[in-house]
Parts: C-alpha cells; sequence; structure tokens
C-alpha cells in the first residue's frame, strides 16, 4: 500500500481505539482489581446475590422465549413474503423496517396502553364483565415487547434466505413424491438455515442488551441484566457492580452465538436429521 | 393450494401484531382525558401542543438532531476512507482493523456506554456534549464501513486505474469517479447512521447530566413521574417522522437493501 493510503485508515482507527477499545479494556481489566490487587471478588459478590441471579436467569429465559416465538411467528410470515408479487413485497418490506426505525421509546409506550390499567385489554375485559388483571410490569409484558421490538430483525434475514431459493425447487421435491414435512425439514430448513441462524442471533443478543422495554415494561421489581446494571450505576453509583454486570452481559450474548450456531449447525445439511 | 394457506394467515398475524400499536398510539393522542386510557373519549390536539411546549422535549430534540448529524457527518468522514482502503488495499494489520471496526456492532451498547461514562467523562472530565457525539461516532462506523464497502465492491477497480492512467489525481479519481458510483451507498448509510443515532437510547442512557440528554432520554426521564397523553402525541409525531423517512428513502434508494 502507498504510504499516503495510511492517511485513510489512522483516523478512524485512532478514533476506534481511544473511544471504544480503551474504555472497554479498562472496563473489563477494571472487574478483576480492587485496590490494586486482582481478584474475583466482584464475580462472587454477582454469584452470591440472590437480585443478580434472579435477573440473570430471567433474561435468559425471556431472551429463550422470545427467540421462539420470533421463529414460529415470523418463519411463515417470511416464506409468504417472500412468495408474492414484488411490488406487494416492497410495501410489506418496508412496513417491516419501520418499526425499526422508530423511536423505541415511542414503540415501547403503545404497549403501556394496550395494556395497562385502564388499557385497551383491561377495558375490553371489564367491558364484557369480566375482573381487570394486572398485566403490566410482567414478565409477560416484556416479552411481548420485546417480541415487537425485535421480530423485524428476524424476518429481514429469512425474507432474503427464501428470496434465494430458486422457485423451482418446492415443485420438484414435490414431483419426486417428497410429503410437506419433507420438503419442510429437507428442503426448506436447510436452504435457510443461515438465515435462521442470522435471525436468531440478532433477536436473542438484542434481548439479552435491551434496556428500553423492560425499563418500562418491567418496572423496577423484575430486574433483567440491563435493568439491573443500569440501577447499580445511575441510582447505587455502584462501579463495580454495575461493570460485573456489563461484563456478564458481553459474555452472555458472545456464549448465545456460540451455542446458537451449534444448535442450527445439525440442519445445515439436509441429511442432517435422516 | 392447501399449503399455502398458513403462511400467509400468519402474515397476516404477524403485521396485525407490528402496526397496531402504532395505531393504538395514534388514536390515543387525541384523546380528551388527563390520564391515558383506551379506548380514548373525546377529542383534542391539547396533547400535541403539551409535547411542543415542553422544554425539556424541545431541548431533547435539538441536542439529538445536533449529535446525530455531527455523529452521522464524523462517521462518514472516517468510515468511508477506512472502506476505501480496506478494499483497494493490502496492508499489515488489515484484519485486525477491520474486526476493530465491526466490533461496535457486537459489543451492547449499553456496555459501551458505561465503559464511555467511566473512563471518557468521570477520568477525563471530558464534557457530555463531545462524549455523547464521540460515543455515537463509534456506534455508527460500522454501519458507515460495511455499506461503503459493499457499495465499492460493485465498482471494477480497472476504472480508477484508467483515470489515473489517462492523467487524473488520486482526489480527483476519488471525487469524480468514485464518489459519484458510490453516492447510493453514502446517502443510504448517511439515514441509516441518522436514525440510529437520533433514536439510539443505551449509549446516550448514561451520557447524561442536569440539561444535558437527548430526546429518548427525557421521554424516558418524563415518563418516570407522568403517565398523559403528551408522551403519546410526542411518539405519534416521531413515528409519522420516521414513516416518512422509510418511504421516501425506499423510494430514493431502496433501503431495504441495507438490512439484508
Amino acid at each position: 500500500m502507498p504510504r499516503w493510503a495510511w492517511s485513510l485508515v489512522i483516523p478512524a482507527t485512532a478514533v476506534l481505539v481511544l473511544a471504544f477499545v480503551l474504555p472497554l479494556s479498562l472496563l473489563f481489566a477494571s472487574s478483576f482489581f480492587a485496590e490494586g490487587s486482582f481478584t474475583w471478588a466482584s464475580y462472587t459478590d454477582f454469584l452470591s446475590s440472590s437480585a443478580s441471579r434472579r435477573a440473570y436467569f430471567r433474561t435468559v429465559r425471556i431472551a429463550t422465549l422470545v427467540t421462539l416465538a420470533a421463529i414460529a411467528l415470523g418463519y411463515p410470515a417470511a416464506y409468504a413474503i417472500s412468495r408474492i408479487t414484488m411490488r406487494w413485497r416492497v410495501v410489506l418490506i418496508a412496513l417491516v423496517i419501520l418499526p425499526l426505525m422508530t423511536n423505541p421509546v415511542a414503540r415501547t409506550f403503545s404497549w403501556l396502553v394496550i395494556l395497562g390499567r385502564e388499557g385497551l385489554i383491561n377495558n375490553l375485559l371489564t367491558a364484557l364483565g369480566a375482573q381487570s388483571v394486572r398485566l403490566l410490569y410482567t414478565e409477560g409484558a416484556m416479552i411481548v415487547g420485546l417480541l415487537h421490538l425485535f421480530i423485524p430483525l428476524m424476518m429481514l434475514p429469512l425474507i432474503s434466505a427464501f428470496e434465494n431459493i430458486p422457485q423451482d425447487v418446492v415443485p420438484a421435491a414435490q414431483s419426486l413424491g417428497a410429503s410437506q414435512a419433507q420438503i419442510f425439514v429437507r428442503v426448506l430448513i436447510p436452504l435457510t438455515i443461515e438465515g435462521l441462524t442470522i435471525g436468531a442471533t440478532l433477536v436473542f443478543t438484542g434481548c439479552v442488551t435491551a434496556y428500553v422495554t423492560p425499563a418500562i415494561l418491567g418496572g423496577s421489581r423484575r430486574l433483567m441484566l440491563s435493568t439491573l446494571l443500569h440501577q447499580r450505576a445511575s441510582t447505587m453509583l455502584d462501579w463495580s457492580g454495575a461493570t460485573v454486570v456489563a461484563v456478564v452481559m458481553f459474555a452472555t450474548t458472545l456464549v448465545a452465538i456460540t451455542i446458537i450456531r451449534r444448535v442450527f449447525g445439525v440442519f445445515r445439511s439436509p441429511l442432517g436429521l435422516s | 393450494m392447501k399449503e399455502a394457506r398458513f403462511p400467509r394467515v400468519m402474515l397476516v398475524v404477524l403485521m396485525v401484531f407490528l402496526l397496531a400499536p402504532f395505531l393504538i398510539i395514534l388514536i390515543a393522542s387525541f384523546g380528551d382525558n388527563a390520564s391515558l386510557r383506551f379506548p380514548p373519549q373525546g377529542f383534542t390536539l391539547q396533547w400535541f401542543r403539551d409535547a411542543l411546549d415542553q422544554r425539556m422535549f424541545v431541548r431533547g430534540f435539538y441536542l439529538s438532531v445536533q449529535v446525530a448529524v455531527v455523529s452521522t457527518l464524523l462517521a462518514l468522514l472516517l468510515g468511508v476512507p477506512l472502506a476505501y482502503a480496506t478494499s483497494r488495499y493490502n496492508f499489515t494489520g488489515k484484519r485486525l482493523i477491520q474486526v476493530v471496526a465491526t466490533l461496535p456492532v457486537i459489543v451492547p451498547e449499553l456496555v459501551l456506554g458505561l465503559a464511555l461514562l467511566r473512563y471518557l467523562i468521570v477520568a477525563t472530565n471530558l464534557p457530555l456534549r463531545p462524549s455523547l457525539i464521540l460515543g455515537h461516532t463509534t456506534l455508527l462506523i460500522p454501519y458507515t464501513v460495511r455499506i461503503t464497502l459493499a457499495s465499492l465492491s460493485n465498482l471494477p477497480y480497472d476504472i480508477e486505474q484508467a483515470a489515473i492512467s489517462l492523467g487524473a489525481t488520486r482526489l480527483e479519481t476519488f471525487f469524480k469517479v468514485v464518489l459519484p458510483n458510490i453516492r447510493d451507498g453514502v446517502l443510504t448509510s448517511f439515514v441509516l447512521a441518522f436514525i440510529l443515532s437520533f433514536n439510539n437510547v443505551p449509549v446516550s442512557l448514561f451520557l447524561t447530566g442536569i440539561g444535558v440528554a437527548t430526546l429518548p432520554i427525557q421521554m424516558l426521564l418524563y415518563m418516570e413521574y407522568n403517565f398523559d397523553p403528551s408522551i403519546a402525541a410526542l411518539s405519534t409525531l416521531l413515528i409519522l417522522f420516521s414513516t416518512l423517512v422509510v418511504f421516501i428513502t425506499e423510494r430514493l434508494l431502496g433501503i431495504s437493501r441495507a438490512f439484508k
């Protein structure tokens, strides 16, 4: 490379190192040190706190459920989008993208209007003569809110995966005598597994790290890792406590990425299940 | 065909689930009740007036726009040259730099926010505004780099070499040959980066002080103590804004490609 071209590379690299690599490395390192010496103390503190453990398991549980729900809802819908005419497909894809481009506070706020004490569902229930129920500040509310937030991230990779399948693959399998179930497991799934893996990874890691939805729909008592982190840092000014939560959160996303790759890799080959 | 029914039903279910909340918030923002309820009673535009009169919202909006414009321009100014160099040249450390430039997508934004608060603001006393801009810029660089790389990969290097062999300088070649050809990619990343910054919560959350908070953070703060339809009115305005952006950019640039 000619020497002048380094001036294209160095500014961006410098900013990334100064405002990203360095602060994060310091943050990570700081979680292992207290008063100048190495210690696991902040991690054992995390493990021994029942509030932290509850937040951790709640986060993993909710992220898993949302990912499964996003697949169940998004997979057939993405298939349907890929089979309609180009004109309509463009409109529908724009409508799927729209929520991604919308202020997340505004999006989550709409669930307060639906699930609140005087919201749509409870007013409907009382109009029908039933008791009103508490929907807000529950795990169910967080699951619905996160599903709404992240289902476009499942849809978009799946839509492009389905678009890449040649139109005559399914008829070919049918003419060779494959049943619906066989076509699904041995043709469609292997051909879309890459999109499914990307979608599941985005949704799961999104749920683990999302802040707005658990903050608004979970309240201060049903904490996820993100809201626990914020509470430690902003309300309790407990830097080392917040930092451990941050490291645990990042580690959880990395482990999840690996596990999702492994699990979905099973379906990669068309003969994988035979 | 029987098998084609089920996916279409699921598509309808999904679109209703995805879009109904937007419709509900739209309706709720016109309701004539002091506290938020649905279905609302009466009709009023008062909540829109209230939302636009709130000083914290107005100031949050200006700060958000300012941070979004500056960080987007910075991310383009830093990201486009980086993408160009990595697509046209081989150099030592190229792989490493490519990895570093994509990392901000992988690291949770909340974690970055905390790191910036501890080691930029608290440790070096950098004021909030530049910290916000710096934080958002690092977040946006991966997007500007990736979209620019994608456009550059469709542009054969031969064309540039032809321009140079005909006597154009490097700079002329870039501005007269390369840039016009990757214009759509650059515009797409501008729109996308602006929106990502404008809507960002996790990084901005920690980079907030008295009187300095971006619009989404101001909304979160307001909601802690108030439950009136002015937030619904503000949300309606923001939803209309993003609808406009999505449809205009989809028309002009086909922004949906950027998500695939």
